[in-house]
């Protein structure tokens, strides 16, 4: 791959989106140009380039080594063992960690982070009325941003999945749409909507609750600015072909009301009764819907499961990396990129990493391997924020394989478990 | 036991692909497939007094695709009710653990599969833009043979070609579109129907009800599609979910369905849930079955409801909307770009309620009045009227009548007047015809020439019954089951658990569809077009 090239119809995970269509410039095995052009995308491709070291104790070893040794570790610490499926992984890394957590009786979770995890189990007690993006595209012309500005985590979401193309049943494009815009306390809503309010953290459960009052057929006689408006928005909801509300179901810096989704799902479901709807929830990148997808498969749950049964059991309230904190793990293999705000939750714990940069973790390893990029380097599948499954197509070489790697590591656990050897 | 040869001595053989009724025979194995003889010297297992029968093959079910993911995640109850430990697996192979319920965790779906003797299933409804998930569930779905029909009845490039007459364009892509996906075969899912419900129309009323601003209806797309089967050349025929599934009164435009079809072969699934006659709620059964018996190029899947817990999962969005609406219950809808539509509510189906008990008449109906059993194959429609579990139970319905009318005593009898269930069926099944329903007969309607049959050359996929008067536990409990000639089953336990084989067929087309295919990606799907087809699936295409 040392010939310069242009890559075409790459996949970007910098956030959910997960754009296909980017094509890749690589000069001298750098990447030097991706376009079209997003800050997101751009960050996360970066020039491409990873370390590609092998260590153990922070000293360099070869692999077969840091493979035997972290094997050792997680073996001897069998039923105590937590895996962590971080960022920038495919899928099929993602399921070839959720083996070894099967092998190891580990508890195994991913990156979502609590406010999508929410939404999570939202879906679980109420179910939902959700679309795929290009459903959005082509059908919305009503929609309603509830306290999130796209613009900022998922730069391509207005121009290439919602607001702007021209859509099957929307030929105008934006023209077509009918844009309303909430924002909730500091989550500010969409600039340049046809129609905007705000409201406060406190206001914002009642008011998607007198808004499904109203699209449910019950009057709203309520009397106050709020009821009026929210009456309002419902009236416009209703009179939509399909209507479209956005949200961010990742955190942002204001404290989150968790019942802000539930209310979400709520109105969205009640509005199929006088039209259709459906609703977007923003996630961001790396694969991490990919990882829910595939440990719903395995095991019947999207995330924080235990093993140390035997057999997979939902822990939510229990999530993995808050077991670190109390000590619950005698060992932890943390696979893939960790998102900034978890790296913290690691500190103490020496886990055996394998992923981009894993020797460059900034807390001690017991065993730090490094592989390449999902979409980089790897190749496999991972899912847009919709679930929408896309292949990955590398543009550079990496270090060495994800999976390749935790297949080692599988194959050395079995022999030690095996042999009884831990 | 899993060498390459294996001698299976003494079993009392169901063989009706090959005119074998209950006969003791020796069977020959080796490398995976059935042989006239072996060796003196080769490894055998003693059968006698044993029931030998080709392994299952469920022609519908939904065990693998976005949407049964989408349902799995609603129902973390029934998983946790339900865990599946670790089997004790042989010769090295790594076992994993899971979860049941109604929609089982992927490695838990192919192990109970194979505890129950089916080693090939296919999933009946995959939106093509997630063929490449199903695939992946599939990966993770040991000791069955598997693959996918792909959902076409309301892809927008195929309706616009439709309208604008342009059948050779429909069926080539059509072509394109089911080995771009991976798929074995055409799947219509309430034709038109989908399309209407994510644009605002709802529903379509019947099959000449037109698409508004289009002009296309349910008809059009149900010949479209058939005739597209037809000149692909495809070992089954269009897999149809037909109009108005669930309505009072739909055996109706089931019945215009498959006149809409004479002449041409085709597969109505689920058949249960579009039997029901008008006004109000009576059954249907009757009627539709008469045109079945006398059209041989015909063939359904019952869809037979069982009593207790299931989870609805179809592309059918407007009819789970209902079901929401009715039921107060759970309910998830997606809709998918360009192609189909996804909704799920979990149920239960009680005898104390009259239409679930009408539903449960009218399964029972379609297989006592069958003429042909080659044509009538056994399905709950996994999960949608019950798990594959609930197998057994409908064999022992089917073949034991004293059994099944103590059950009809029990249910509310309130929609069953002039049912010809109520008014005594007396039919019971026998092994033969079991066999037929279950493997020989699906197999035959897939066209998979090396499935549900035991003659030589055929897939040494073999299941084994001890026999029992309880006819139930008998077919739930495998003494032993081979696939590929490889013991998965033995004494009752899964003791292997190898990777099942990929089903899928890639038919020619004229590529001259492909530039204006192209454009209309570029202007209206978010996958690029080049990404689009799913890559790397495990196994080539068959041959067709």
């Amino acid at each position: 791959m040392s010939a310069d090239r242009l890559v075409e119809h790459v996949t970007c995970l910098g956030c959910g989106c997960s754009c296909d269509d980017v094509t890749v410039r690589v000069v001298q095995d750098h990447i030097v140009d991706v376009a079209p052009v997003c800050p997101v995308g751009r960050a996360w491709f970066g020039d491409g380039q990873v370390p590609s070291r092998v260590l153990s104790q922070g000293g360099p070893v070869t692999i077969e080594q840091a493979v035997e040794r972290a094997a050792h570790r997680l073996a001897a610490a069998k039923g105590r063992c937590l895996v962590y499926l971080g960022l920038d992984l495919s899928t099929q890394a993602q399921g070839a960690a959720t083996a070894l957590a099967d092998q190891l009786n580990a508890a195994v979770d991913c990156a979502t982070s609590d406010t999508a995890a929410a939404g999570l189990t939202t879906a679980q007690r109420r179910g939902r009325a959700s679309a795929t993006l290009g459903e959005i595209r082509n059908r919305g012309d009503v929609f309603l941003f509830w306290g999130v500005d796209p613009s900022d985590r998922y730069p391509r979401f207005l121009a290439r999945y919602s607001l702007e193309p021209a859509g099957i049943q929307v030929p105008e494009g934006r023209r077509g749409r009918y844009v309303i815009s909430a924002s909730i306390g500091d989550d500010r809503g969409l600039g340049g909507a046809d129609s905007t309010f705000a409201l406060g953290p406190e206001e914002e459960i009642t008011a998607l609750t007198l808004m499904r009052a109203s699209v449910s057929g019950n009057p709203v006689t309520a009397k106050s600015p709020l009821a009026t408006r929210a009456a309002e928005v419902a009236q416009r909801l209703v009179g939509a072909r399909y209507a479209v509300l956005v949200h961010d179901a990742e955190p942002s810096a204001q404290q989150r009301n968790p019942l802000r989704v539930e209310a979400l799902v709520a109105l969205t479901q009640a509005l199929n009764g006088p039209t259709r709807a459906s609703l977007c929830s923003l996630r961001g990148g790396g694969n991490r819907v990919g990882a829910e997808s595939m440990l719903t498969w395995q095991t019947g749950y999207p995330f924080a499961v235990d093993y140390s049964l035997g057999y997979p059991r939902s822990q939510p309230q229990r999530r993995g990396l808050a077991g670190v904190a109390s000590g619950r793990y005698q060992a932890s293999l943390v696979v893939g990129a960790i998102p900034e705000e978890h790296a913290l939750g690691f500190s103490g714990l020496s886990p055996i990493l394998i992923g981009p940069r894993a020797s460059s973790a900034p807390f001690d390893t017991s065993v730090a391997i490094d592989t390449g990029v999902a979409g980089i380097h790897d190749q496999g599948t991972a899912y847009r924020m919709d679930e929408v499954p896309l292949p990955l197509r590398p543009c550079l070489v990496g270090p060495r394989s994800t999976v390749d790697v935790l297949e080692s590591l599988a194959q050395a656990v079995q022999d030690r478990l095996n042999s009884g050897a831990r | 036991m899993s060498g390459t040869q294996l001698r299976l001595v003494g079993g009392t053989v169901y063989d009706p692909a090959n005119q074998v009724d209950g006969e003791t025979r020796d069977l020959c194995i080796e490398d995976g497939r059935v042989v006239p003889s072996l060796p003196d010297r080769a490894p055998s297992l003693d059968l006698r007094g044993m029931v030998v029968m080709p392994g299952g093959v469920d022609i519908h079910s939904h065990l693998a695709s976005a949407s049964c993911n989408h349902a799995r995640r609603l129902l973390p109850e029934e998983h946790a009710a339900d865990p599946m430990p670790l089997p004790t697996l042989v010769d090295g192979d790594r076992a994993r653990s899971g979860t049941g319920g109604t929609v089982p965790s992927t490695f838990t779906t192919g192990y109970r599969y194979a505890g129950l003797g089916y080693t090939t299933v296919f999933d009946a409804a995959v939106a093509p833009l997630t063929a490449r998930h199903s695939h992946a569930e599939l990966d993770d779905t040991p000791c069955v043979d598997g693959g996918i029909f792909v959902l076409m009845g309301n892809d927008e490039y195929l309706l616009r070609q439709i309208a604008a007459g342009e059948r050779e364009r429909a069926r080539d892509y059509a072509a394109w579109l089911l080995g771009s996906a991976g798929g074995y075969a055409i799947k219509i899912v309430n034709p038109g129907g989908i399309e209407a419900w994510k644009s605002g129309q709802r529903n379509l009323n019947g099959l000449d009800e037109p698409l508004a601003g289009r002009g296309v209806t349910g008809r059009a797309i149900l010949e479209a599609l058939a005739n597209a089967g037809h000149e692909l050349g495809l070992p089954h025929p269009v897999h149809i979910h037909c109009n108005n599934l669930g309505m009072p009164g739909n055996a109706e435009v089931t019945l215009a369905s498959m006149q809409a079809l004479t002449g041409r072969r085709a597969h109505f699934t689920h058949l249960q849930f579009h039997s029901y006659g008008g006004p109000g709620w009576k059954s249907g059964a009757a009627q539709l079955m008469d045109y079945v018996n006398a059209h041989p190029e015909l063939s359904v899947d019952v869809g037979q409801i069982m009593f207790g817990p299931a989870t609805t999962i179809t592309a059918d969005g407007p009819v789970e909307y209902l079901l929401h609406r009715s039921s107060g219950r759970r309910w998830v809808n997606i809709d998918i770009e360009l192609e189909t539509g996804c909704g799920i509510v979990p149920f239960v189906y009680k005898d104390k309620a009259a239409v679930t008990a009408l539903q449960w008449a009218i399964g029972l109906e379609l297989f006592l009045l069958s003429q042909d059993p080659w044509r009538v194959v056994l399905s709950t429609d996994h999960p949608n009227g019950g798990s594959f579990l609930s197998y057994p139970a409908l064999i022992q319905l089917l073949m034991d009548r004293t059994i099944r009318d103590e059950r009809l005593k029990q249910v509310n009898p309130k929609l069953l007047a002039g049912s010809a269930l109520a008014d005594g069926l007396t039919r019971e099944y026998t092994l033969n015809e079991i066999a037929i329903i279950t493997r020989a007969g699906p197999a035959r309607l897939l066209g998979l020439k090396h499935k549900g049959h035991l003659g030589v050359g055929a897939d040494a996929d073999v299941t084994v019954y001890s026999r029992d008067s309880d006819i139930a536990r008998m077919f739930a409990t495998p003494r032993y089951v081979l696939k590929g000639g490889s013991l998965l089953v033995e004494e009752g336990q899964l003791r292997r658990a190898p990777a099942g084989r990929r089903l899928r067929l890639a038919p020619g087309y004229d590529d001259a569809v492909l530039p204006d295919l192209r454009r209309y990606f570029e202007a209206y799907s978010t996958v690029s077009f080049a990404n689009y087809p799913v890559q790397g699936i495990r196994d080539e295409p068959l041959p067709l």
